[in-house]
């Protein structure tokens, strides 16, 4: 992704001063991103506290291991490449203990808010949210890179360590599982008629 | 999925939509696609998740998230930066490692969001830097370089420290007898930690290892030379902790008591003659 915020100096340049000795380049750089690296963290999580530990873990992480990066992606490739690994990580260790299993319904329903008013924004957001959880977390982390994050085919490849083929697949799948989830709020967005999903295959 | 005269099943169509599925599969679909209302509306809402997803507003840190995160980047910059610190601080126990510990589990209980503006802090400063002040200036006085990146940071509450500032009396209580040497030699830190009554030693331990870089150095003033003193009583000092407590300015008092260390939280009222303190709690030894 292009910086968004950019004045001099680069990313590149404040990661190449931090691995300088700078004090205060790398407190620049993950400030710079840090709204992003949050929504990956949250989104790929799905708790905020989980999610608060996984970007600290990736902003300690980055900061100790910044000469590593070779520049072969853009800096922020890798910074989103540690949160997400930091992410999954933190996920894994959640799968040890018996919370919230990815894909179980049963915990869409309880997570998904239940007033009953879908036309406001809030509730699609929470809506959506609740819906990622249903998503197995590599697919979810995919999802989250490509479609919500805007990330290309390549960098979501580079992001995740997977190949792009790979990054099509998981996506496709995620949405496709999600659609039954979110088919209700594409009413508040666009005037396509309702149709029910073909769910189970009838082919 | 694989006889064009039936629909197309979600999956089948997002692979489609990924251009995961060519050649003659590919054009039966979208053969199937151009012919079926069913199949292409689905086609839509499944093009729709993604425009969906894509609308969503990315969410924004929240300030105690920000906050932590500063705290934590501080203790970092400190810990590969501060060469002296390192050295006053050899022992594996109260070094890095203790350090990191303390920084993974650190939690700030503080919703406020700061105001990362150096302006911030000069405003502070010279509204009278009660609450941004060294206290000793000799040697192992290891928070004298500030950046102001880092005076920003420690800007956390500067409508209270200023306040107070206005609030204090300008009476110099005199340093005297055996307090002298324990008052000469401990520093001012600031930390934008709001400390709560749970878990306060923790706390207060987590603010010390992370505090340095997050400090400013200046003259301490009068009044809170006669507070640190009046909640010492004796004690010898080891670092005072210019923060918040339960959302009000309060200063901590960390020390040293024959079987370990001890904070000492005192509230804004603290002075030569009365020490407010709201609460205090021992520490692992070694901060």
């Amino acid at each position: 992704m292009p910086d968004p915020d950019g004045p001099s100096p680069s990313d590149q340049e404040l990661l190449g001063r931090h691995v300088a000795g700078d004090a205060d380049a790398f407190g620049e750089l993950f400030r710079r991103h840090r709204d992003r690296l949050w929504a990956v963290a949250l989104r790929t999580v799905c708790d905020p506290e989980e999610a608060a530990d996984a970007l600290q873990d990736a902003m300690v992480s980055a900061f100790r291991r910044a000469a590593d990066f070779r520049g072969e992606s853009a800096v922020t490739t890798w910074l989103h490449r540690i949160v997400v690994n930091a992410s999954l990580d933190r996920l894994r260790r959640r799968a040890a203990r018996p919370a919230l299993s990815a894909g179980d319904e049963q915990a869409f329903e309880a997570l998904v808010a239940q007033d009953g008013d879908p036309a406001r924004a809030a509730d699609t957001r929470l809506d959506v949210n609740a819906a990622l959880q249903v998503l197995p977390p590599a697919q979810r982390a995919a999802l989250v890179v490509v479609d919500m994050l805007g990330f290309s085919v390549a960098d979501a490849a580079a992001i995740l360590d997977i190949s792009p083929g790979t990054v099509k697949s998981r996506c496709a799948r995620a949405r496709a599982r999600l659609l039954p989830y979110v088919a209700h709020l594409q009413g508040n967005r666009s005037a396509s008629e309702s149709v029910q999903p073909a769910q189970g295959g009838d082919t | 999925m694989s006889a064009p005269v039936t629909h197309v099943d979600a999956d089948a169509l997002a692979e489609f939509r990924a251009g995961l599925i060519t050649g003659r599969r590919g054009a039966k679909i979208a053969a199937h696609l151009a012919s079926c209302d069913r199949c292409a509306a689905l086609d839509g809402q499944l093009a729709g998740v993604s425009a969906l997803l894509a609308a969503i507003p990315a969410p924004v840190v929240p300030g105690h998230v920000a906050l932590r995160l500063d705290t934590v980047l501080a203790a970092e910059v400190a810990s590969r930066n501060d060469p002296e610190r390192a050295r006053r601080e050899p022992s594996p126990q109260t070094g890095v490692s203790a350090r990191r510990t303390g920084s993974r589990r650190f939690r700030l209980p503080s919703p406020r969001v700061l105001t990362p503006v150096a302006a911030a802090a000069a405003v502070v400063l010279a509204a009278g830097g009660y609450g941004l002040s060294l206290l000793a200036s000799g040697p192992g006085n290891q928070f004298a370089a500030s950046s102001a990146g880092s005076a920003a940071k420690a800007a956390a509450s500067p409508k209270g420290a200023a306040s107070r500032a206005a609030a204090a009396v300008p009476s110099p209580l005199p340093v005297s007898g055996s307090h002298r040497m324990s008052l000469a030699g401990f520093a001012v830190v600031t930390s934008p930690a709001d400390f709560q009554p749970a878990g306060l030693g923790q706390q207060v331990a987590a603010a010390i290892t992370a505090a340095p870089a997050a400090s400013l150095a200046q003259r301490t003033s009068p009044q809170l030379r006669a507070c640190v003193q009046k909640v010492a009583d004796g004690d010898g000092v080891i670092k005072v902790i210019i923060a918040r407590y339960q959302g009000h300015p309060a200063t901590i008092v960390v020390v040293r008591t024959g079987p370990g260390d001890e904070a000492r939280v005192a509230g804004p009222d603290c002075s030569g003659t009365n020490p407010d303190v709201l609460n205090h709690t021992s520490l692992p030894s070694g901060i």
